[in-house]
């Protein structure tokens, strides 16, 4: 049965080759948007495109989309054949986009499950008008027509089935009473009730019906059924019912996989064994030619085979021919977050081995197990670094939507703006990409917005006319920066700090008070936006707020820099990866905490000489002549011990460093660095200002990772 | 309008029967073999089928090889494209492979299950099977 697993379904496909082919249909044509026209390779590609587009969603019955990509088909076809001269390029351009968003969002509609029901007919009047004006121009020159394009209707046609993909799955067990007579009959009853409700299922035993012994082996190990349905576990402990003599009943939520694994413990494994030495080679050959065989399915792999009542169908299994090596697969996502998830399970229970409890008796020998041991750590270090450059893609996709985006915005508020894009091959998680689009995209917009000015204005300022703003992408340092800068206006400092004031966010303070990028950061708040007049794309104050929330969701930070008149700067730092840390562990009276590696700035045996005490309480450390504000964890998190080891002076002050600004926190006793897998807080806790996550330790004890941004910038407010 | 199903699960069996039978004269089989001969049998008798409906999964010839058989039949027979039976495959496979392979061997619509009636109608109509 593996190899029901790694495939995808007819939609699945249709989805993403038409995705993939407006992709680069939009790239052609943002490519030479500010050409005369396009040229031949660009023209056929469009046209390939849409010819593409055309046939397949024919086939799988989009009406509407195949009539406008049909449309703009023809007027490429009249493009490709006569080479007219005088077309209005950006109308094309125009009318090219119309076309790939109207069909993006007719598949985003199917994607959610929905029916692709937009109203094609305003899209295809344009292209129409826009066709003739292209034919007259053509006739005009005095060049014949050329042929109509042939419009051949598919003869073949796909019906995507009416389920969604979300089957549950279950594994449900009854047990009966000892007493109870004729169990599997009982057995066959909540079998033949879950058959109304189950999209397929499995029992074991199995020979319920024909065999009367099996009765006797359900009364004994229970009676255990693999369900697939759409319904809750609720429907199914219902359909299952509460007839006599059922002891209990158990339900429990599975896997796809387990469920396809059946009731055998594994998959009989493929493998040719050889008895002659002699043939060994050949063993091996043929073992190799099966791994590889599983592509086209052949008439007669789908013969049932000796089918029993609701006993799984048994197939008569394809071995077809090979199919030529593909060097790359492409990967349900899901599939790799459960890997990453998997892996992250490993680096836990790995420690649950190696430091084991059990290992500390006195007097074992343990060098045989060290050896094996390291050879272990290793192994899941290379697994992590494996899995990590698995899910690492290179931005390019993301910055090209920009390019769209910056094209788009520009036109409608009439600027000219160049976009320049540098390092859009970092890599970076693929988790991190689908969270950054979209406050990319704000920024983006903000710039072309509020950043860059009027031409006049720009004209009267001494400046290019032509604005630009530049996205960059690079790795530093185990983080990623994406920058996004323009050449406009800049940020004012005046006009943010009156605008804050009266908007009531920093009190009375004196302007004195902030830095200029603390007045900078005012434009992150909710509700808050200089721009006298709302435009259609950004003013209204909503956005910056999200934007930032939306990155510190994957632990990065927004950073704001700007010179007035001469344009301003966005940074956004992200971690490049989110899972895995390498972390300090330590502890304080009796809970333990972690620290990331890379926050800490030294360790300092402490000493009572060290403490500078303020009348109001709060305490400082000097250190080599410099003050450092200074947390006791265990007031901070109201942890219950005495702090009795602070006098007993057997501490230890760990200096943290985050963003150049520093803090000391005193523990008890430092145990060790390891891999830490980062975990979230469950949700049922409030959020804890100055804790960042959770993780498991080797011992199986919780500890809690500390968040040093959040400790400093809680340490300032105090 | 004549149609055939073949289709091994009852279930389905009964539904689709009931639901074909508005449209037509609905005869059933079992399995895939039995598919082939009750089309051959329509030939011989010079009243053939207007519609086949194949499961894909079923007992001795399973809806591949009925549908290669039943092309075979009408290629060796020299039944020009336009008149040859239109066959739909009803399965629940429906991985890309399976359903691009349905099509190299000249199936006429292939259609996932649960079927999307509304969306079977429509292309029986689009067939000009039905009014």
């Amino acid at each position: 049965m593996g190899e029901d697993f790694n495939t995808e379904s007819m939609l699945d496909i249709f989805l993403y080759e038409s995705e993939q082919l407006l992709e680069t249909l939009q790239n052609v044509v943002l490519e030479q948007k500010d050409e005369d026209c396009f040229d031949d390779a660009s023209i056929n590609e469009i046209f390939r495109a849409m010819h593409t587009i055309k046939g397949s969603s024919g086939i799988m019955m989009y009406d509407n989309i195949t009539k406008v990509s049909h449309k703009l088909e023809d007027v490429f076809y009249y493009l490709r054949e006569s080479h007219p001269d005088n077309v209005p390029h950006l109308e094309l351009v125009d009318h090219v986009l119309d076309v790939a968003d109207f069909i993006t969002a007719e598949l985003d509609k199917i994607k959610e499950g929905d029916t692709p029901d937009g109203d094609e007919s305003q899209i295809i009047t344009e292209l129409d008008k826009f066709l003739n004006k292209i034919k007259t121009g053509i006739t005009e020159t005095g060049d014949d027509l050329p042929p109509e394009n042939k419009h051949e209707e598919p003869k073949q046609f796909y019906i995507p089935p009416t389920e969604n993909e979300s089957s549950k799955y279950y594994k449900a067990s009854i047990y009966y009473r000892s007493d109870t007579e004729m169990c599997n009959i009982r057995a066959y009853t909540a079998v033949y009730s879950l058959k109304e409700i189950t999209e397929d299922m499995e029992y074991m035993p199995d020979d319920i019906i024909t065999n009367e012994d099996s009765g006797a082996v359900i009364l004994e190990d229970g009676f255990h059924m693999l369900i697939k349905c759409q319904c809750t576990k609720e429907e199914v402990l219902e359909a299952i019912g509460d007839t006599s003599g059922v002891d209990w009943v158990e339900v429990n939520e599975c896997t796809a996989k387990e469920f396809e694994m059946g009731f055998h413990e594994q998959e009989p494994a493929p493998i040719v064994i050889e008895l002659d030495d002699k043939d060994k080679g050949k063993g091996k050959e043929k073992a190799e030619e099966k791994k590889e065989e599983k592509k086209e399915p052949t008439p007669g792999d789908y013969v049932i085979k000796g089918k029993e009542t609701g006993k799984g169908k048994k197939l008569a299994k394809n071995q077809p021919k090979n199919s030529p090596k593909q060097s790359y697969i492409s990967v349900n996502v899901e599939k790799m977050d459960s890997l990453m998830d998997m892996i992250g399970e490993l680096v836990i229970s790995e420690a649950v081995v190696l430091q084991n409890p059990d290992l500390k008796v006195p007097g074992l020998d343990l060098s045989n197990f060290q050896k094996a041991a390291s050879q272990l750590s290793k192994i899941t270090t290379e697994l992590q670094d494996v899995i990590m450059s698995m899910r690492m893609m290179p931005l390019t996709n993301t910055f090209q939507k920009m390019n769209r985006i910056v094209f788009d915005v520009s036109r409608k508020l009439g600027k000219d703006i160049e976009l320049e894009v540098i390092g859009e091959n970092t890599e970076v998680d693929k988790n991190i990409i689908e969270h950054i689009s979209d406050p990319l995209m704000h920024l983006i917009r903000n710039s072309v917005d509020h950043g860059i000015e009027a031409k006049e204005d720009r004209i009267a300022a001494g400046k290019d006319p032509k604005g630009k703003i530049t996205l960059e992408a690079k790795n530093e340092g185990g983080k990623v920066y994406v920058i996004v800068r323009d050449d406009g206006k800049g940020l004012n400092r005046e006009v943010l700090y009156e605008k804050a004031r009266k908007n009531g966010l920093i009190g009375n303070r004196p302007m004195s008070d902030f830095t200029d990028k603390e007045i900078y950061q005012f434009i992150t708040y909710a509700g808050f936006s200089t721009k006298e007049q709302v435009t259609e794309y950004s003013g209204r104050g909503v956005g910056m707020d999200v934007v930032v929330k939306n990155i510190q969701t994957i632990g990065g930070k927004l950073e704001i820099d700007s010179v007035e008149g001469a344009g301003s700067e966005m940074t956004l730092k992200i971690p490049l990866t989110l899972a895995i840390i390498n972390g300090i562990v330590m502890e304080v009276g009796s809970s333990t905490f972690v620290i990331e590696t890379n926050a800490i700035k030294e360790f300092v045996r402490f000493g009572k000489d060290m403490l500078v005490k303020e009348p109001d309480g709060e305490e400082y450390v000097m250190l080599r002549g410099e003050c450092y504000p200074f947390i006791r964890l265990n007031q901070r998190f109201h942890l219950e011990e005495t702090d009795s080891s602070i006098d007993a002076e057997d501490g230890i002050v760990v200096v943290l460093e985050h963003e150049n600004k520093y803090v000391c926190i005193f523990i008890d006793t430092l145990i060790g660095e390891q891999e830490i897998v980062v975990k979230p807080i469950p949700s049922y806790i409030k959020k804890v200002q100055g804790l960042s996550g959770c993780t498991q330790l080797g011992d199986g004890s919780i500890a809690l990772i500390l968040d040093i941004a959040g400790l400093i910038t809680d340490q300032e407010r105090r | 309008m004549k149609i055939l199903m073949a289709e091994d699960d009852f279930a389905s069996r009964k539904f689709m029967s009931n639901y074909l039978g508005k449209y037509g004269d609905c005869d059933i089989t079992v399995d895939g073999e039995e598919a082939v001969d009750a089309f051959m049998m329509a030939l011989e008798d010079e009243e053939p089928y207007d519609l086949i409906c194949l499961d894909v999964m079923m007992p001795v010839l399973d809806g591949y090889q009925a549908l290669k058989a039943i092309r075979d039949i009408e290629t060796e027979r020299g039944i020009p494209e336009k008149d040859r039976v239109k066959i739909i495959m009803t399965t629940a496979l429906n991985e890309e492979r399976n359903v691009k392979k349905a099509f190299e061997m000249g199936c006429t619509v292939y259609s996932g299950k649960p079927i999307d009636l509304d969306k079977f109608e429509k292309i029986l109509k689009k067939l000009e099977l039905i009014e």
